[in-house]
């Protein structure tokens, strides 16, 4: 059934805004206050300084149309006395700015300042970047992917290595300081060569650390356990010390026990954003190998020795 | 279609020596052929959206060269975008061969 005529009239006035009203302006505004309404707007809604945004274009469109009916005096009377209405104020579509310059980059005025520092990092989303920044075309060359065992000690000073490819090459591999086991250097530019101009691939290399007897890393820190005489606890004295970076000496406190930790500052891996991690040393006290009369008849002949129970000591 | 400076001034309605001012600036960078600059649509885009920072938005000079050049590097930044959302979309992340050194 067809809609009563009276009523499609109301709708459409209803959905028609007043130029007036999208401008914001009364009907009695004067040409500069309606320029300077339209000024404000545009500011805020143009399409080119808001690409992206639909609701600011659609917008813009209504305040564009309202502003070229009330600018033009003679429209304006027209509209105010009843003659035309808004509708026809409507502009034909006009491309923006943005709809050439988002499209490619292939023109004059293509910057891409803008993300130059995006593409330089080594994180994964710089890698995307720079895939993406390389056309379709131009293909770049297929990542390879090696394996390099290293010390410990190499690990943790760094180190250059050079590996033998399959075909008989030789890649010179710069292992950073503070490297752990499993990480992946990237060397870009020595992977696969691309097609066209689309550039080589990356040679990725997965670092495998081999376990040191001595050392275990803790994060920055590197444990280390070191057997002591009972004489060194007890009395205790200077004793050699290995560390990834060469031995030191360190002085072992009086009255240490098995299980005493002592610090060794800055002897560990290095740390991100400067410094480095401690060495931590376990003592553990060893006695000499076989029987020895003299000790047992100390041991014997010393009553504190039988009343001391470690394990009472570990249960309070 | 390619315009000819000629047909760009009368369709932009820009005159003869505000053209010059702008090519000036480089905020035009039309096509250099042996008859003459061709001005593209993306250039007659370009003029208007000058033409309206400089009537209605009321932007000087200096104005107009900060926001033509944030705007162009606003649009590389979408593109750029759109190209790692393809890049994204069309690369699933896959399984690398990994190779054991002899």
């Amino acid at each position: 059934m067809a809609r009563p005529r009276r009523l499609d009239a109301q709708l459409s006035e209803r959905a028609l805004k007043s130029p007036y009203e999208v401008l914001g302006v009364p009907p009695t505004a004067s040409v500069s206050a309606i320029q300077s309404a339209y000024r404000t707007l545009a500011k805020k809604l143009h399409p080119d300084l808001n690409p992206g945004d639909k609701t600011a274009e659609e917008r813009f469109k209504e305040v564009a149309a309202a502003y070229d009916l009330l600018s033009d005096a003679e429209k304006r009377k027209r509209f105010d006395n009843g003659e035309i209405d808004a509708s026809g104020a409507e502009k034909p579509q006009q491309r923006y700015y943005r709809d050439y310059a988002s499209a490619d980059q292939n023109h004059p005025y293509a910057d891409t300042s803008g993300f130059g520092d995006f593409a330089e990092g080594d994180d994964p989303f710089a890698e995307l970047f720079r895939r993406s920044q390389r056309s379709r075309a131009n293909r770049r060359g297929d990542d390879l992917h090696y394996r390099l065992a290293i010390d410990f000690s190499d690990s943790i000073a760094g180190a250059s290595k050079r590996l033998t490819l399959p075909d008989g090459g030789t890649l010179e591999v710069k292992i950073p300081a503070g490297l752990v086991d499993g990480q992946t250097i990237r060397l870009r530019g020595k992977g696969a060569p691309g097609i066209g101009e689309g550039g080589p691939g990356d040679a990725l290399i997965q670092i495998d650390v081999l376990p040191d007897p001595r050392f275990t890393r803790d994060g920055d820190d590197i444990l280390l356990e070191l057997p002591v005489s009972l004489s060194e606890a007890v009395l205790g004295g200077k004793v050699r010390v290995p560390t990834p970076t060469g031995d030191v000496t360190m002085s072992v406190p009086k009255g240490s026990n098995t299980g005493t930790t002592l610090r060794l500052k800055g002897k560990g891996a290095p740390r991100r954003g400067g410094g480095h991690g401690d060495e931590l040393v376990r003592l553990k006290i060893v006695l000499p190998r076989g029987e020895d009369p003299e000790l047992t008849a100390f041991v014997s002949g010393w009553p504190k020795g039988k009343q001391f129970n470690p394990r009472e000591e570990n249960a309070s | 279609m390619k315009l000819t400076k000629r047909e760009f001034l009368l369709s932009s309605g820009i005159e003869g020596e505000t053209l010059e001012l702008w090519l000036e600036h480089s905020w035009l960078i039309p096509e250099q052929t042996a008859a003459g600059p061709a001005f593209s649509e993306l250039d007659a885009a370009r003029a208007r959206l000058i033409i309206e920072l400089r009537d209605n938005i009321g932007a000087n000079e200096a104005g107009i060269d900060v926001i033509l050049h944030l705007v162009d590097q606003l649009n590389g930044m979408r593109w750029a975008l759109r190209q790692v959302g393809q890049t994204m979309a069309g690369q699933p992340v896959r399984d690398v061969d990994q190779r054991d050194l002899p």
